[in-house]
């Protein structure tokens, strides 16, 4: 039970660990994946609902305070993301929705309701235009995320029972 | 009354945590200026810093002979530059002498190396391997040798978080270095622009844009970028101006902080003159 509760955290931490070292090496045009998304995805799947949108404000937060971010701005969208990515944790099509492509779907999903919440909280103001800020700040994002999504519908340790 | 509670927490807990988690947030959004909170954020990239910065020295090496060469380059144009700016300098002391001017120059530099990067496109920012133990301060400005980077925010023992010219919170108060004219320089998340200039004021693309002697926080004059837009703004009484930044921020690695933040003499003159007014 101790073990289910802290192996999310570990993996959270080794995937930021990537995500602010390495990941920023196969940024296009300043357009990064979102590995940390992922990873919240895949275990509010996993888990449940109610899993994910806790899941989701501890990881926001961490992200806050490590990154030097708004502090808030994260936690506020990955407590969303994580309960949007909930909903798609029913019993029956847990399986599906982490072994097919539908995962990165839902990661699109989530990623951009993560993308626009978070640029609203820490780039809007009037001047902004909102088509080009919700284009390059959430859409390229979220599809650069879901592609990387791809990758881990065939990684082994996905396979796991849950 | 307890099982009405349980009952409600059963079949809403994930609506409620949800609520709940996102008052939190606001809540949390609304204390980021309180010093507490600052340090507790300082504690928490300090300690993860120290980890990151194994990995980004593992992946340094590799860009190191690139580095080198490009080093190397930058090294013969500066001694050309030098043996210049030496002759320039030397006319400037006899100048500065004859007219009894203070001088300014000479500001002590430490070096740094960028241990990891934020997520965001809109809150760019680095976290630098140089701390209080190496004299770091918030508001000291970064620099490389093409120019100006950032600005330190957080200041741990032995990191420091800066936030970039591609941060919407780092609003930079810059002048055109052939007219003269002051304005404010910020991130949209796309590009960088200068707000608030007039339609009217001479502004050409191709002016070199430096930091203003009238910056709160940048002492120096400090070269940002060059004017790569000039154009009517769709207001109508303001122009747009777009920025090209001189330093690329996403191949830099090694940085410098300029050990220098804005003089509190200065900041305690401006602070009475404002009160008596």
């Amino acid at each position: 039970m101790k073990w289910k509760l802290i192996t999310p955290f570990i993996t959270f931490f080794a995937v930021l660990l990537v995500q602010i070292t390495v990941i920023p090496l196969i940024a296009i045009a300043g357009v990064i994946p979102d590995l940390v998304l992922i990873t919240l995805v895949y275990y509010s799947i996993s888990r449940d609902q109610f899993y994910g949108t806790v899941l989701g404000a501890s990881y926001g937060f961490f992200i806050d305070l490590i990154t030097g971010s708004l502090l808030g701005s994260s936690m506020l969208s990955k407590t969303i993301a994580g309960f949007t990515a909930g909903y798609f944790s029913t019993e029956t099509k847990k399986e599906i929705n982490i072994s097919t492509y539908i995962f990165s779907l839902i990661v699109f999903i989530c990623a951009l309701i993560d993308s626009i919440i978070f640029s609203f909280f820490s780039a809007f103001d009037v001047q902004t235009n909102i088509f080009k800020l919700l284009f390059g700040q959430a859409l390229l994002p979220s599809l650069y995320t879901a592609i990387v999504s791809i990758l881990f519908i065939f990684s082994p340790f996905k396979r796991r029972k849950f | 009354m307890f099982r009405f509670l349980s009952k409600v927490w059963t079949n809403f807990r994930e609506y409620i945590a949800l609520v709940l988690l996102i008052l939190l947030s606001l809540i949390i959004l609304s204390q980021n200026k309180n010093p507490n909170v600052q340090k507790v954020r300082a504690i928490a990239f300090g300690s993860f810093a120290t980890i990151t910065s194994v990995i980004s020295d593992i992946f340094s090496v590799t860009n190191l002979k690139r580095e080198n060469e490009e080093l190397r380059e930058t090294n013969a144009k500066l001694m050309l530059q030098i043996s210049r700016l030496r002759e320039f300098g030397i006319v400037n002391k006899e100048l500065k002498d004859l007219l009894a001017f203070k001088d300014t120059t000479g500001f002590p530099l430490i070096p740094a190396s960028i241990v990891s990067r934020s997520l965001s496109m809109t809150q760019n920012t680095i976290t630098l391997n140089a701390g209080k133990k190496d004299s770091v301060l918030p508001g000291m400005p970064v620099i490389n040798d093409k120019g100006f980077i950032g600005i330190v925010s957080s200041v741990s023992e032995n990191f420091s978080i800066a936030r970039t010219l591609n941060n919407v919170d780092l609003r930079l108060t810059v002048i055109d270095e052939r007219s003269r004219i002051n304005g404010i320089l910020k991130w949209t998340g796309e590009e960088l622009i200068i707000i608030n200039i007039p339609n009217t004021f001479d502004v050409e693309a191709g002016d070199r844009i430096i930091t203003s002697d009238v910056s709160s926080i940048v002492p120096i004059p400090i070269p940002v970028g060059i004017v790569e837009e000039f154009s009517p703004g769709e207001t109508g009484v303001f122009s747009y101006i777009r920025v090209k930044p001189f330093a690329d921020l996403t191949p830099v690695e090694n940085v410098f902080i300029l050990a220098k933040v804005k003089s509190k003499q200065i900041d305690n003159l401006e602070f009475n003159f404002y009160r008596q007014q």
